[in-house]
Order: structure tokens, then sequence, then C-alpha cells
């Protein structure tokens, strides 16, 4: 009965919301934008009301959104990610950690091939994170990247553990650089997260980078740890 | 039509989290539904043009060709790095959970 | 001295706070104390981050409004912070970010940073929550939390779709003045709507509630029941304000929700016997009046209304809070004559019920009062109703509430209260005495707040 009911709700509120989409003359239909009459315009030619220097234009526009022209919602989602890590470690995180005892021993071919792996995936994180300018995405999948070749090595042998620590530092002092580039530019410019100068915005995507990586390594090592009894 | 699959995935992960009780199935559905809502933002986004490319051009051809719509892209960015804070509490507090109950239904966890 | 300031300063000091574990405490009380000498010397006016023209870029407000907002939020996340913060040292930096959070939420202009605030206080709260001990109700948070952002999300996003833009006030002024059929924004602003009543605690989203505030500490009660309950109703205020077009179909959902809340809520406070889950049963109904209160149009008393409530609110939290931690159980009958021994926390107490019942002599009265001369004059009578029926039943239990606690009995229960406590008690509840005997202090807020009204920011 109770599955009943829900299958109705739910299928009721999608019928809704596909109806009055598909009946509205002002939601578009898909494959139809008007967003060249919007802000996104501003954001594609580059018109935004600064003052900005081509120079400091990314090719990827998207990378320009998220580092320069909004900005302060990357800080925001950093700063989700940072709490997110944090709270793991709250919740979870004991005194004296010890890896986990998983039910699967990792054969042979798996840990040589994961060492290999390893070096792969993490100079490609960061290369991806060098030219986050013009990748997609910016640098979230290159620190991402960067967080899953440590991964990798977790799960091909069961008694690793990184220098969490390490990680940790590295996020911490990304995300206050973040703010920190931020208050800059309120100091020299007067706006917050100003973009004044070509640098600024390459230390804020390795600063995601480093930020994105130690978040997730530091949940992921949260999760695959235990007290030691 | 992408938006029909959008808006069916929405569904179907509202339908797990009104019928589940189980503490990984919710934190699913809730993954099912966040996705389906990302594919709904691209999809808001895309521009079915022959000569329509993607964002990443250099200023000085902007002004002679014809991208999609670059500012849902960056919005589903943040959408889902914002989705996996969420489900890296909620897989934690079902750890918790476990640790105290030994179970994951959220039915047989007593009142305590 | 610029606003993003509020938002910089506490995630700055919370980023260093995981390094420096040992200052971190201290860094949480200095800051948030910070926060609030900063809003004495900030500047009103927008600003916008990185320094675009406000339409393209994420602009933050600051007017009457969110200043009153502001120090409500930043006053009492202080008093909560300096009660409890050496309790509580482990969260520091989690406080920290959920203040940072409050105040963006507060100051900002645009819906998808406003989304990305929401997380971020929603994340923080789902993690102080967490000190109750008590999983399941945190988790029972995070889903709904999460379900309610979704929503408040995809909203956004249809509006994204329709208008391109994403400054709220703009894209309130476009609605306004482009839209001619109002049915056809409705869909995105219920979304945006059941997004914000999650956390505004409103009918039928609101089942989070009593895991939550039903088994709070000192720290998870006033927190949630009072500065994020403020903050959240602010934000709600400002976009019915700005952003909202009600249809009449939507009008009246939203209209049925909110009476729906109010009644309910009041009908299982009375009906409950347990002292924190009356006060969450009422908190539910409260934050009812104040969505409805903005939702008739009545912005300026309805911030005054929602800037009385976090005060007492507070006041109300933190003295049961505090007696259920000690006597370790919050049945009425446990906690019966629970002033006998402390005259004092007694007397604010029963000020601040008293003023959230809006009885005369108080601040609480005068608001209503407004509130309700208002409606009558537009005429509303049917809220009107609703409002004076709410305000009854609340009587009948706070009153039984107020009596069970100074009533003499031979065990009555001893519990200690710090000097701090009973100091911010004393202070809210003299406040409250002196804005409810002279008017004067009210009415120029008033005139001020509606002074605003007349000069609409363009961006």
């Amino acid at each position: 009965m109770k599955k009943i009911l829900a299958f109705i709700f739910a299928i009721t509120l999608g019928v809704m919301i596909i109806l009055s989409l598909s009946n509205n003359e002002l939601f578009t239909d898909f494959g139809d934008t008007n967003h060249y009459d919007g802000i996104s315009s501003g954001y594609i030619t580059s018109e935004v009301g600064g003052d900005e220097e081509p120079a400091l234009v990314p090719v990827n526009i998207v990378t320009g959104i998220l580092v320069d022209y909004r900005g302060f919602d990357t800080l925001g989602e950093v700063t989700v990610l940072f709490v997110s890590s944090i709270g793991v470690a709250l919740l979870l995180g004991v005194a004296s950690p010890k890896r986990i005892n998983l039910n699967f021993k990792p054969n042979f071919m798996l840990s040589v091939g994961s060492r290999a792996l390893f070096g792969v995936m993490f100079l490609t994180g960061i290369y991806i994170v060098l030219h986050a300018k013009t990748s997609p995405g910016g640098s979230f999948p290159g620190g991402a990247m960067i967080a899953s070749s440590i991964l990798i090595l977790y799960l091909s042998n069961d008694t690793f553990r990184t220098d969490v620590s390490k990680f940790k530092l590295g996020k911490s002092l990304a995300a206050s650089g973040f703010v920190l580039v931020g208050l800059i530019g309120l100091l020299f410019t007067g706006e917050f997260l100003a973009n004044f100068h070509p640098f600024i915005m390459d230390t804020i995507l390795v600063l995601i980078a480093i930020d994105v990586a130690g978040g997730i390594v530091g949940i992921i090592d949260n999760f695959l740890t235990e007290e030691r009894v | 039509m992408l938006l029909y699959a959008s808006v069916l995935l929405i569904v179907i992960g509202l339908y797990g989290l009104l019928t589940n009780r189980n503490v990984i199935k919710i934190i699913l559905s809730l993954n099912v539904l966040e996705i389906g809502l990302n594919i709904f933002i691209i999809t808001v986004g895309f521009l079915d043009l022959e000569e329509a490319i993607a964002p990443i051009i250099t200023l000085q051809q902007r002004a002679s060709v014809i991208v999609v719509d670059p500012l849902p892209q960056a919005l589903v960015l943040t959408a889902i790095v914002i989705g996996v804070g969420t489900t890296a509490i909620g897989l934690s507090l079902a750890k918790k959970m476990y640790d105290k109950y030994h179970t994951f239904n959220l039915d047989e966890m007593g009142e305590e | 001295m610029s606003i993003v300031l509020l938002i910089a300063v506490p995630l700055f000091f919370a980023f260093l706070g995981i390094i420096l574990k040992k200052a971190a405490p201290y860094f949480l009380l200095l800051v948030s104390f910070f926060n609030v000498l900063a809003l004495g010397f900030i500047s009103q006016g927008a600003i916008v981050i990185g320094g675009y023209s406000s339409f393209y870029g994420i602009q933050l407000v600051l007017n009457s409004y969110s200043l009153i907002g502001l120090y409500v939020v930043n006053t009492l996340f202080f008093v909560i912070v300096a009660i409890n913060c050496f309790k509580h040292k482990k969260l520091s930096p989690i406080l920290l970010i959920s203040l940072a959070g409050l105040n963006g939420l507060l100051l900002t202009n645009d819906l998808f940073n406003l989304f990305v605030f929401m997380e971020i206080a929603g994340i923080s709260a789902y993690l102080i929550t967490t000190t109750t001990k008590d999983p399941k109700s945190t988790f029972n948070y995070l889903v709904l939390g999460t379900i309610g952002s979704s929503f408040y999300l995809l909203g956004l996003i249809i509006l994204y779709a329709m208008f391109g833009v994403l400054n709220i006030r703009i894209l309130g002024n476009i609605i306004e003045g482009v839209v001619t059929n109002k049915a056809a924004v409705a869909l995105p602003f219920l979304f945006i709507f059941i997004g914000l009543g999650v956390e505004t605690k409103l009918l039928p989203f609101n089942s989070w509630v009593k895991g939550i505030l039903g088994k709070s500490n000192a720290l998870t009660g006033p927190l949630v029941g009072a500065v994020y309950a403020s903050a959240f109703a602010f934000v709600f205020g400002n976009l019915l304000r700005y952003l909202f077009v009600f249809s009449e179909s939507l009008l009246l959902i939203v209209s049925i929700l909110l009476v729906a809340t109010i009644l309910i809520g009041e009908a299982m406070a009375y009906a409950s016997t347990k002292v924190r889950e009356i006060l969450l049963f009422s908190s539910i109904a409260q934050a009812g009046v104040a969505v409805l209160v903005f939702a008739l149009g009545y912005y300026t008393w309805g911030t005054i209304l929602i800037a009385l409530n976090g005060f007492s609110k507070l006041i109300l939290y933190l003295v049961v809070n505090i007696a259920v931690d000690q006597v370790k159980s919050d049945e009425l009958s446990a906690l019966k004559g629970l002033f006998v021994n402390n005259k004092l926390i007694g007397a604010g107490f029963s000020v601040a019920t008293l003023s959230i019942l809006g009885l005369p002599i108080f601040a609480g009265f005068i608001v209503k009062m407004n509130i309700l001369v208002a409606m009558a004059n537009t005429p509303k009578f049917f809220f009107v109703g609703v409002i004076l029926l709410a305000s009854l039943i609340e009587g009948i239990y706070f009153i039984k509430l107020l009596i069970n606690f100074w009533f003499e009995q031979d065990q009555a229960p001893r519990v200690k209260y710090s000097y701090v406590v009973i100091y911010v008690t004393l202070v809210i509840a003299l406040l409250i005495t002196v804005f409810g005997v002279y008017l004067e202090p009210l009415n120029s807020i008033h005139s001020t707040l509606n002074l605003v009204k007349g000069v609409v920011m363009h961006g």
C-alpha cells in the first residue's frame, strides 16, 4: 500500500514537472536556449563590467566562470568539501587508527599492476591540474584523479596507509590560501577575489586541486581505518 | 528527450527515498535523485545547432562562433562536489548507525 | 569595511583551525565576537565579488533588513558559543564554517550562491547535531535537508532556464515586469518554497525536527532552534519580498500549508508532555506564522517578529536544555518546580514565553498587535482568526508550562545555571520588557525599514 502511494506520488510529480514545463511559453524546449540574452553572454564575450585584460581570460569559459566570475561559489564549494571531510574525520576518526580488515586479499597481479597504474594516474592528475585553464572542469577532476590514485594504493595493499596528516595540512593550507587570495584582492583592488593578475587564477586552480585531493584522501582514509584493539 | 530522462531519474530517486528503509539504499536513492538533477541542469544549457560548440575557445574567436551555455556546466560542477560532500557525511553516519544498532534497516533500530 | 569580511574571516580561521587545533576554540570565540563588533562598522550597500557589474557577478547586499538579521544571528551565535565552546572543542572549525554559512545566507543576492550557502550551513548543522549521539535523527535530517536543497536547486535552474539571470532582485524585477501569466512561474516557485520549507520547519517537510530538537543539548537546541530558525526565516522573507510572484493557485497551496503548519504545530505542542517537544512544536507553529506574515506582504513587522522570536527562543531552549542535561529527563513532571530554586532564570524564562505569547507590556505584544491590525485593515480576517486561535492554544500550554515550573514542590529539581546564562537571560528579558513598554525604538525601526522599501535596489 505504502509503495503504491509512493509510486503514485512520484509519478504525479514527474508528470507535473514535464507537463508544466512543456506547455510553458517561458521555458525553452530541449536543444534551444536563450543564453545569449542572459548572464552567460557576458561570460562568453568576457564583457562583464570589470576592466579585465584579454590575457586574464582563460580559453575554457567554464573554468573562467568557476574561478573568476563566480569564484565565490567555488570558495563555497571548497568549503563544503572541507567541512564534510573534517566531518567524516569527526564521526569516524579514532585515537589510534589501523587498516580495516577486508574480506578479500589483493593478489599479485593487482598489487603490481596498481603500482604501475598509480604513477600514470598521479601524473595525469597533475597534468590536468596544470592545464586546468583549457581542459573541462577546471582543476577539480585533477584533484579527484590524484585522490583516486591514492585510493588505488589503498585497495591494492591491505596494510597501506598514506601519511594523512600531510594531506590534512595541504587541505587546510590550500583552503585558507584560497581565502587569502581573495583577501589580497580586497586589499589591492578593493574587491574580494578580484582577478587583477594572471597569477591569481593559476594559484586558485592549484589550491582547489590540493584541497580536493586532500579532502577526498582524508575521507577515504577515515572509511578504511578502525580503532586498534 | 534527455529532459524526460532526467525527470525520470528524479522520480526514481524520489520513489526510492519514499519506499526504502535501508540506510545504504536511501543514500543511493539520494544520489540517483541528484544525478537526475545534474542531468537536468546540463540539458538546460544544451544548444541543438550544427555550429554550436563546446565553450572552450580563445577570446578573439568568440564573437564569430556560437557556443553552448557554459554557466549550467559550471553550476553542475559545484552541485556534484556538494553532492559528494553530503554523500560522504551520509555514509559515515550509516557506519555510525551500524556500529550502534548492528543493522542498516531504519525500522529495526530501536528508540533506545 | 567590506561586508564580505563577515564571511571570509570565519572561513579563514576555520581552515586554519585544523592545523592549529589548540587555538581553534579561541579562534571561534574571537571571530564570533569580532563579527558582532564588525557589524557596527560596516557600511550598508551592495558589493559584487570580483568587481564585476551586478548583473554578471555574485552580489552581496546589506540593507536595514539584512542588518537586523545579521545582528540577531551573530549576537545569538556569540552567546551560544560563549556558553558552549569549551565543551565541544572538536567542533570549533565546523561552528566557524556554520557562522560563515549563515552570514552568507543573509547577505547573498544570488540564487545559486544562496544554494551553496544553504549547503554549507546545512552540512555544518548535520555535523553539529551529531553531538547529541543520535545518528539516526541526524541521518533523517541529512536526507530531508538534501532533498530540500535538491528541490531548491531544481526550482532555481528552471528559473535560470526561463530568464537567464541569477541575481535575485534583478530576476524579481524581470518577473514582475515581463511575466503576464503568473501561473507559468508557479512550478519553480513551488520547488523553491518546498526547498526552503524543509529548513524552516514547515509542514509536511519537518519530520526531522522531532529527532533533532526533541533530543537536543545545550548547543544544538539553541543553535538549530533559535539561530538557524531565524536565519532561514530571514532568507525566506528576503525571497518572498524580492523574488516571489504568487499566482492564485500557488498562493492557495502556500496558505493551506502555512495554516496547517500553524494549527497542527500548536495542537501537537498542546498534546505533548515533554518539555523539549512542547518547545519544538511551538517553534514549528511560530515559523509558520513568520512565513505567513511574509507571504502576505507585511515585511517590516515580520522581520521584527523573527528577531524578537530569535532572542526569546534562545532563552527557552537554553534554560530547558541545561535543565534537561542535569535532570536527565525532559518529562514535564520531572521538571516540576524548576524555578523554585532559580528565581532569576525563572523570571527571564517567563518574560520570554509571555512575549512570544504576545501579552501586553512585552515586546511580542506590540509586534503581534501591529501584524493583526495590518491584516484586519487589508482585510484578511481568516488569517487574523488563525493567528488568534493559535495564540489561544499557545497561551494554554505555555501558561501550563509556567505554572508547572513555578509550582512549589517538595523535591524540586536542583539545576545549576552558570552566571553567563543567568546574565544573558536577564539582559534579554529586560530588553524585551523595555521594548514592550517604550514603543519608540520599535516604531523607529519600523519606519527605518519602511524607508528602505521606498528605495528599491536596482543592483
